[in-house]
């Protein structure tokens, strides 16, 4: 791995600043050491939930010019199973490439309860899947909606486990900035953004159905891009933890953007679809390049966004 | 980016009473091995193997096994069914002589492969296994391939008597038969008995994970062992990717990711709460 790619996080040192985000490539340590061996230095197991979860029925994707309409519906083996996959992936790990596990509750005790199942678990940071847009109908509007709800359910967290906790929140809300302060004064030590957009709607015109099994799912891939950039941007400046940067990004002049508008990580989701698992081997190349060419001894050297 | 297609179905041919072939009038860009998601917008989207995909129509042939399928099995010709893909990896087309090996429900795929190879002029011989006579499929369709075909039963109530296993090792005991390349399709557990004795030689097998989103993304169907996708880097997977597979023959995940042992058909780690 190349040197300048090596990028702190949280008193770690990681290969690459490139994140597989939750969600993508499931959950199992055979997946996610393929994506690690890509070059992502840090990857995302899907959220966890207390107990299994089969998600919707299909069809849980419809890709579109632009990018993709998802509603998976939180499926995962359960925390119990779930976590013996973190364990075999973690077994074989280097030092330079961390695991973040998602959590998904419905209170803060369910959050606190399954981050202290995480308890033992070394190298590792939670994710609290605060923002999933497509189930609605089983527990209504997202967490990330409400800064106190985000807030109680961080502090919570916080008691229950050593572990760094990362809030993932959500773009669907009229002002991100009072969720993020709110996350980052509950004890919060690093954010994450973006979220898949939306939600949105996909339409059969043979049938007139929707054609998600959800009726709506949320956005992801190229299209979401610009959102993804000016949230990043506004939290960052607003906030003093690290924030991991995604939504839309592809290629390394879009995880250079990424960067510039503040993120400290960045995740790469949706490209997998469109340009396999070997996209973090190409993203990080010619981010590689782009540092040696300018003289970055690293991504913090990158200048921020002036505006 | 394969667009998804809503079209009417075309044709229904009643296989036995629980198979049924489904073709549609549309040319679908697909090679043998590959398959497509079928979804009628009521419930559920599953993953079908392609028994035929020629110009102006492709057909896939369904078991009645569920849900999903037993209302596939109330739809009439003209009704519609949305269909994306093609998907996935497909068989090598191997200049050599081909044996290849359907196993029941597993044997639909290997009558498109049969008709690409036929086509292209190479020698194909092929055995068809069920478990009784009323459950092999598709006979008529290989027999006017005019290729080297021969049927075995487990209970010997039509041709050989016995597995497909049982089949290929016979064959071997004979001399070993004159082919050079082996195409597998049918229970998992009947490739992992078939692979002992095909080390010598070259193979690929077609497997059957749980699919969600088809398109490589979702994680569902990756296996253990090298985490490759059976949606995208499958499900047609030769010798060398057959070899990484550590839990060939032993278990699958169900839709929410749990182990299910082929053994007993239940999780392999129990919820501990």
């Amino acid at each position: 791995m190349k040197e300048r790619l090596k990028t702190e996080f949280l008193g770690r040192v990681f290969n690459s600043p490139l994140v597989l985000p939750a969600g993508i490539m499931g959950i199992s340590a055979a997946s996610l050491q393929a994506v690690s061996r890509s070059g992502a230095g840090l990857v995302t197991t899907k959220s966890l939930t207390l107990k299994p979860r089969t998600g919707h029925p299909g069809p849980v994707t419809e890709p579109f010019e632009g990018g993709l309409l998802n509603a998976m519906g939180l499926c995962n083996p359960g925390v119990a199973e779930g976590l013996q996959e973190a364990r075999d992936y973690l077994s074989q790990a280097d030092s330079g490439q961390g695991l973040i596990i998602s959590l998904f509750g419905t209170s803060p005790e369910e959050f606190s309860g399954l981050a202290r199942r995480c308890g033992d678990l070394e190298n590792t940071f939670l994710e609290l899947n605060l923002s999933c847009p497509n189930v609605f109908d089983e527990f209504g509007t997202p967490l990330a909606a409400s800064a106190p709800r985000v807030a109680e359910i961080i502090r919570s967290v916080k008691t229950a486990t050593e572990l760094p906790v990362i809030a993932k929140l959500s773009p669907n809300v009229t002002d991100i900035l009072p969720v993020a302060r709110a996350a980052e004064e509950a004890g919060a030590d690093a954010l994450c953004l973006i979220n898949t957009l939306g939600p949105g709607l996909a339409i059969d015109i043979t049938t007139s159905r929707p054609v998600l099994s959800n009726r709506y799912g949320g956005l992801s891939g190229g299209c979401v891009k610009p959102v993804a950039l000016r949230l990043v941007h506004l939290v960052s400046r607003t906030v003093a933890i690290p924030v991991i940067g995604m939504g839309g990004v592809s290629t390394w002049e879009d995880a250079v953007e990424m960067i510039i508008a503040g993120a400290r990580l960045v995740g790469l989701g949706t490209a997998v679809m469109d340009r396999g698992m070997e996209v973090f081997t190409e993203v990080n190349s010619g981010l590689a390049a782009f540092l040696e060419n300018r003289n970055y001894r690293g991504i913090e050297e990158i200048p921020l966004l002036e505006i | 980016m394969n667009r998804r297609v809503t079209l009417p179905i075309g044709r229904i041919t009643e296989e036995t009473e629980d198979v049924r072939t489904f073709t549609f009038y549309h040319s679908l860009d697909a090679r043998p091995g590959q398959f497509i998601m079928a979804t009628d917008f009521k419930e559920g989207e599953k993953p079908f193997s392609l028994s035929d995909s020629r110009e102006g129509e492709f057909s896939f042939t369904v078991k009645r096994v569920g849900d999903f399928t037993r209302r596939l099995f109330t739809r009439r010709t003209g009704d519609f069914i949305s269909i994306r893909g093609a998907f996935g990896s497909s068989f090598f087309m191997s200049p050599r002589r081909a044996l290849l090996i359907g196993g029941g429900y597993g044997t639909p795929p290997l009558l498109f492969l049969a008709r690409a190879l036929t086509a292209r002029g190479l020698p194909v011989k092929m055995i068809n296994a069920a478990r009784t006579a009323g459950d092999l499929i598709m006979a008529p369709y290989f027999q006017d391939l005019g290729i080297d075909y021969c049927e075995t039963t487990d209970d010997g109530s039509r041709g050989f008597r016995g597995t497909a296993v049982d089949a290929v090792r016979h064959l071997k005991d004979q001399g070993g038969g004159a082919y050079d390349y082996v195409y597998a399709a049918g229970p998992e557990l009947m490739m992992y008995h078939l692979r002992p004795l095909l080390e010598e030689g070259d193979y690929q097998f077609l497997f059957e994970r749980y699919m969600k989103c088809a398109v490589g993304l979702c994680g569902s169907c990756a296996v253990d062992g090298s985490g490759i996708r059976i949606c995208r880097e499958g499900p047609a997977l030769d010798k060398a990717q057959v070899a990484l597979l550590t839990e060939f023959g032993s278990y699958h995940r169900d839709s929410a990711g749990r182990k299910i042992s082929y053994k007993t058909n239940k999780p392999l780690i129990m919820e501990d709460e």
